[in-house]
């Protein structure tokens, strides 16, 4: 739809000629002109599609990452921080939740799932989180390699960990360059099972029973005397040290609500990261039409760029543009073989921005894929096209107006150049 | 078809205003060959220029059979030219990265879709019979000699009944120019055009059945009709 201005304008201005090898002639002899033109373009369209490509896809990928973490409910503080530290597991100082908390979620007859997830230990760039094998199950289904943890010196790693299975590592204390390699000295967990890619920076984790984390850290282990070599759940409250969150899975969609009014109180609160992410993508939105612009605006003014230089470059075939006149040439072919180069220059420009936008957005979507661990997957759709489209429609009846200015030169001034 | 000249009080002027050229009266008749002369800068392309009816600011009379270019506007003096005006320029003027036959049948670009091919056919019958070197060879690589004739081939493509030319040896070394005015005075009398040049040079100017004298912004010989 976009393209029928562009389409009806080549129609008229084209009808009832053929300027094609007259063109084609003229692209040639200006071919490295041409060509400079057409990259121009090419760049700034692919930027233009690039970048509004890679915000969708990295809207996508965030949420893509979110959408296993049905309710978060933590301590109460922000829930942004909080979200960002259990979901996207990015290092956070929160308060933890008490055994008697988890036991009281745990417990909640709508409750499927409540897994308790306890972040802060690394292993290299690896955070080791312990959990429960239902949430391991939950988040990746059936593991890609091995088996599951059974034990609390057992771990279980993210796709993208590269460390074989029985390998032994020792956790450090802290992520990141605060971290303390040998807080946790002694204690060695062995990769026994590999979970299959996610798209999250779950892919990066280190997953362990949570009896393992408190353990390290010299804490009770979740089960009363007599019963610590249980690994998982059901926890003994009063043998449970916290846990700084807990993904709540409910039986049914609906609960997920009641369950989140419930939990949302003076020592707990309780969030739908999907919600939270929302709202950020929502307040993005601002910045994300703000970038549409200006990916708009740059293209116009490139194409405004290309279209005095190509009134400039006009004044290079004037002479063989008055050669067309004085051979009989109406001025309308003259104007139709301007812009039939000009569109040229455009519609190729635009195709290649197309390709420059997809492989923009594949590399910036591996690095940061690479550097957040969201699975980026970014991809040219609709509104892509739609703006080339427009793009085309708008330069290709911007491109008028050097044909018109061509035609107005006087014939023997051109000849005698 | 042939179309006789007749000039009558013809004034040309540049877009100031300032007159470039008068011509009180002359006369050529359909066939004749008329060459052109005099000093640089007196005239001559301006004169050749308005027979092609170029010139934007024009008066008097300037009639080629019953058509009145003074009077006619832009387009309707391109429609002229484009049936019956063929042009030949001192530089040759070709489209470099064009073949000798796409440069002589560029008209095929605009001519209406019934013209198109009598035009080819003219334009390659006349290359083949100035020896133009044929096949998808550009003319970037041509000698002078071929670009003149292939030029003279664009000129001739549409069957025009008036050939105007503006220096058209002037570019060529003295063999070569010789060869291409026996050609181009050749098809002139052959094919029964007008041929009207704008010349230096003494070889062509001496084949030409007249030759008027342009001086100071004036035809100097003015011929009535016969």
């Amino acid at each position: 739809m976009l393209l029928v201005p562009a389409l009806a304008a080549g129609a008229a201005v084209l009808r009832g000629y053929r300027p094609r090898a007259l063109v084609a002639a003229l692209l040639w002899r200006y071919r490295w002109t041409s060509l400079t033109f057409i990259l121009l373009i090419a760049v700034s369209v692919g930027i233009g599609v690039g970048l509004i490509a890679q915000e969708r896809g990295l809207r996508k990928g965030t949420a893509r990452a979110a959408e296993k973490f049905d309710l978060i409910v933590a301590a109460p503080g922000s829930e942004i921080t909080m979200m960002f530290a259990a979901v996207y597991l990015q290092p956070s100082d929160v308060p933890l939740l008490s055994g008697a908390v988890y036991d009281e979620v745990a417990g909640h007859e709508q409750v499927d799932l409540a897994a308790p997830i306890a972040f802060g230990d690394s292993y290299r760039d690896s955070p080791v989180v312990g959990t429960t094998a239902g949430f391991v199950d939950h988040l990746a289904g059936k593991l890609a390699d091995g088996r599951m943890f059974a034990t609390s010196t057992e771990a279980v790693a993210g796709s993208a960990v590269k460390l074989a299975l029985g390998t032994a590592i020792t956790p450090a204390h802290g992520i990141g360059d605060s971290a303390e390699d040998d807080a946790h000295a002694g204690h060695t967990l062995e990769i026994v099972g590999r979970m299959p890619p996610t798209g999250s920076p779950w892919d990066r984790a280190i997953l362990v029973p949570v009896e393992s984390v408190w353990e390290v850290h010299g804490l009770v282990n979740g089960h009363a005397p007599g019963r610590e070599a249980q690994i998982g759940p059901p926890f003994d409250p009063d043998y449970f040290p916290g846990t700084p969150a807990i993904l709540v899975r409910a039986e049914a969609l609906w609960a997920n609500y009641a369950l989140r009014s419930q939990f949302t109180r003076a020592d707990t609160m309780a969030f739908f990261p999907g919600a939270v992410l929302a709202q950020l993508h929502s307040l993005m939105g601002d910045i994300r039409q703000v970038m549409s612009v200006m990916a708009v605006l740059t293209q116009v003014l490139v194409a405004a760029g290309v279209l005095t230089g190509l009134i400039i470059l006009t004044r290079l075939f004037a002479r063989r543009l008055a050669l067309l006149r004085a051979l009989g040439a109406p001025r309308r072919f003259v104007f139709a073989v301007v812009w039939c180069f000009a569109a040229t220059l455009i519609v190729s420009g635009s195709l290649a921005g197309l390709a420059v936008g997809l492989v923009a957005v594949g590399v910036i979507s591996s690095i940061v894929t690479a550097k957040t661990d969201i699975l980026v997957t970014a991809t040219l759709s609709w509104p892509e096209f739609h703006l080339i489209a427009a793009f085309v429609s708008l330069t290709v009846l911007l491109a008028l107006l050097p044909a018109f200015m061509t035609m107005s030169r006087n014939i023997i001034t051109d000849l005698r150049a | 078809m042939t179309l006789s000249l007749h000039v009558e009080d013809l004034s040309i002027t540049a877009p100031g205003g300032r007159v470039l050229l008068t011509a009180g009266r002359f006369f050529a008749a359909p066939g004749e060959t008329v060459g052109l002369r005099g000093p640089s800068g007196a005239g001559k392309s301006t004169f050749l220029y308005a027979l092609a009816g170029l010139q934007p600011h024009m008066s008097g009379r300037l009639s080629w059979g019953e058509t009145d270019l003074v009077r006619l506007n832009d387009g309707a003096r391109a429609g002229f030219r484009r049936q019956h005006v063929g042009l030949v320029f001192q530089d040759f003027l070709l489209f470099e990265e064009l073949s000798a036959l796409g440069n002589a049948t560029l008209a095929t670009a605009f001519a209406p879709p019934a013209a198109r091919r009598s035009i080819r056919e003219t334009a390659a019958e006349v290359l083949s019979r100035l020896k133009v070197p044929s096949g998808r060879r550009t003319v970037d690589s041509f000698s002078g000699g071929e670009r003149q004739r292939t030029a003279i081939a664009r000129a001739l493509a549409h069957r025009p009944s008036i050939i105007l030319a503006d220096e058209p040896t002037a570019s060529l070394d003295r063999d070569t120019a010789d060869l291409l005015i026996t050609d181009l005075i050749g098809l002139a009398r052959t094919e029964k055009k007008t041929l009207i040049a704008v010349s230096h040079d003494r070889h062509l100017l001496d084949c030409m059945d007249r030759v008027i004298d342009i001086a100071d912004g004036r035809l100097k010989t003015e011929v009535s009709p016969a």
